[in-house]
């Protein structure tokens, strides 16, 4: 059984497409020029519309992470043990992006330990996700 | 006078039985849990005006007027049936509450009735092939089991940021066992060890199966009204001196900008600010644990513990425990007593306070408070015994 594929719409399709090419971007507001993740109609730090999606460097650190070691999704029973985490961007303190950190043995990924955007192809689709690298 | 328009008082608890095992109809268990709280106020149906319930909307409990039916009451000035993104099983109570102080009613009845069914959320479901919304940034990574995986995150987090150790966390569940020996009530009595706590099995670690609630079916009620009036009912009045909500920023249980915390210390600043006494009055805690790492939380949000110093005041779980400084999870809590989903906090604190807890009483108990959930749905109450 497959992961579950994520589906874009009108306001995430800048996401995904940017995954298709090999990127990742986030939502920056031209107003503040904060990032906000996941994307929404209005910059959470300051309301203003006005935001436009900008391709960032992928580095960033583990703010958190863990071990499933259960599967709570009937597509995932093959994959336990997997590591999640939620990757801090480089780009602002708070931007915060959940993937699975790749080629990592199974134990939490320390916190603050550097990791790039990696991404991981399911026939025609691609998701964002993160590898440990030297800091 | 407090900070609402009237004052608000809980005039009567009451509970289903609550089990482990074993089918249950949720009108069964709401009904029993309605009929005990009217019973323990000594009121009657028909002197119900207004009914809350909160639900996750899956079958776990019947609508309000499903309950009002039940009850044979003939109308309501006032109903309201709470989904799952409010503050667990105290959101009733809250809405209740406001209500009641707002004049909207009179007497309200507020219930929280869960199956096991619906509160077991590490189940294995089998997910849509497809993930829109929200989950297309969550699913994809096996982000399951509602917030299992972000408790699991916060508990590997806190150490790293605020130091402690594992067997803090520990402290929480062996504690809630200590007080669970002797509720009746409880479906877990049995003494726990920490060498037991920290080889159970793991979920995601770091999280082990024994930093999360045990799932039953029950039903819990309570019944508020006018302070004034309940000071003509059957129990000695319990006042809710104060009411709290709290969100916190970007509020989110994953993305929120305070992972730790949540919105617990935005809702334990307001709580106090309007409250008439202190975190230093406190004399019973009732915070909940549906996972561990929320209660830890809780202390230091509410200022009963300083942030990052839970390790070293909790002093080896006889601060929080029978004869400790500050009793917390009188009944055992949700990891001991059993998933009852927030407001079970209320009720035990109300029993407290009136000193009809038994075995388990704390001597002169005055002043409690009640917490419910974290991340981005916080809400919190100061009770008082008139």
């Amino acid at each position: 059984m497959s992961r579950p594929r994520p589906v874009p719409d009108e306001v995430t399709a800048f996401y995904w497409e940017a995954v298709g090419r090999g990127e990742l971007a986030v939502l920056r507001c031209e107003s503040c020029r904060r990032f906000h993740h996941p994307p929404d109609v209005a910059c959470p730090h300051c309301g203003a519309t006005d935001l436009r999606a900008e391709v960032v460097s992928g580095r960033g650190v583990v703010f958190a992470s863990t071990v499933a070691r259960q599967a709570f999704d009937a597509a995932f029973v093959d994959e336990v043990p997997y590591v999640l985490a939620l990757v801090e961007l480089d780009e602002q303190p708070g931007v915060r992006i959940l993937a699975n950190v790749l080629d990592v043995a199974p134990v939490p990924v320390a916190v603050g330990t550097p990791v790039q955007v990696a991404f991981e192809h399911h026939g025609d689709w691609s998701l964002p996700q993160f590898r440990v690298v030297s800091p | 006078m407090s900070g609402l328009t009237r004052d608000v008082a809980v005039a009567g608890v009451g509970y289903s039985q609550i089990a482990r095992s074993g089918e249950f109809d949720v009108r069964n268990l709401t009904l029993a849990a309605c009929r005990g709280a009217l019973d323990d106020a000594g009121l009657a149906a028909n002197d119900v005006d207004g009914i809350v319930e909160y639900q996750f909307g899956q079958g776990d409990a019947p609508l309000a007027v499903g309950t009002q039916r039940m009850l044979g009451i003939a109308n309501l000035h006032m109903f309201n049936d709470i989904m799952g993104s409010a503050p667990s099983g105290l959101a009733s109570a809250m809405d209740g509450a406001m209500a009641v102080a707002s004049g909207a009613c009179e007497t309200v009845l507020v219930y929280r009735c869960i199956s096991r069914q619906a509160g077991h959320t590490g189940a294995i479901r089998s997910g849509p092939p497809e993930a829109p919304g929200p989950a297309q940034f969550t699913a994809p990574y096996g982000y399951g089991g509602g917030i299992i995986l972000a408790m699991a995150m916060r508990k590997q987090r806190r150490i790293a940021e605020l130091g402690g150790s594992y067997e803090d966390y520990g402290q929480i569940a062996l504690n809630a066992r200590r007080w669970a020996a002797m509720n009746d009530r409880a479906v877990l009595r049995g003494p726990l060890t920490m060498d037991d706590y920290l080889s159970s099995r793991p979920v995601a670690d770091p999280l082990l199966v024994l930093d999360c609630d045990y799932p039953v079916n029950g039903a819990c009620a309570a019944v508020l009204t006018t302070r004034e009036r309940a000071a003509d009912l059957r129990q000695p009045t319990v006042v809710i001196d104060s009411l709290a909500y709290g969100t916190g920023t970007e509020p989110d249980w994953l993305y929120g900008a305070d992972l730790l915390f949540g919105g617990t210390r935005y809702c334990s600043e307001r709580l106090w600010s309007r409250a008439s006494v202190g975190p230093d009055d406190v004399d019973v805690a009732e915070l909940y644990d549906g996972f561990t790492h929320i209660t830890i939380s809780w202390l230091e949000a509410l200022g009963l513990c300083g942030v990052g110093e839970f390790h070293d005041w909790v002093d080896d779980g006889r601060r929080i425990g029978p004869g400790g400084d500050l009793p917390l999870n009188t009944h055992g809590g949700q990891l001991a007593e059993g998933r009852m989903h927030g407001l079970a906090f209320l009720t035990e604190a109300v029993l407290q306070l009136r000193g009809q807890c038994g075995d388990r009483q704390v001597p002169g108990a005055e002043v409690a408070v009640v917490a419910n959930a974290h991340g981005p749905q916080c809400a919190a109450m100061v009770l008082l015994a008139e």
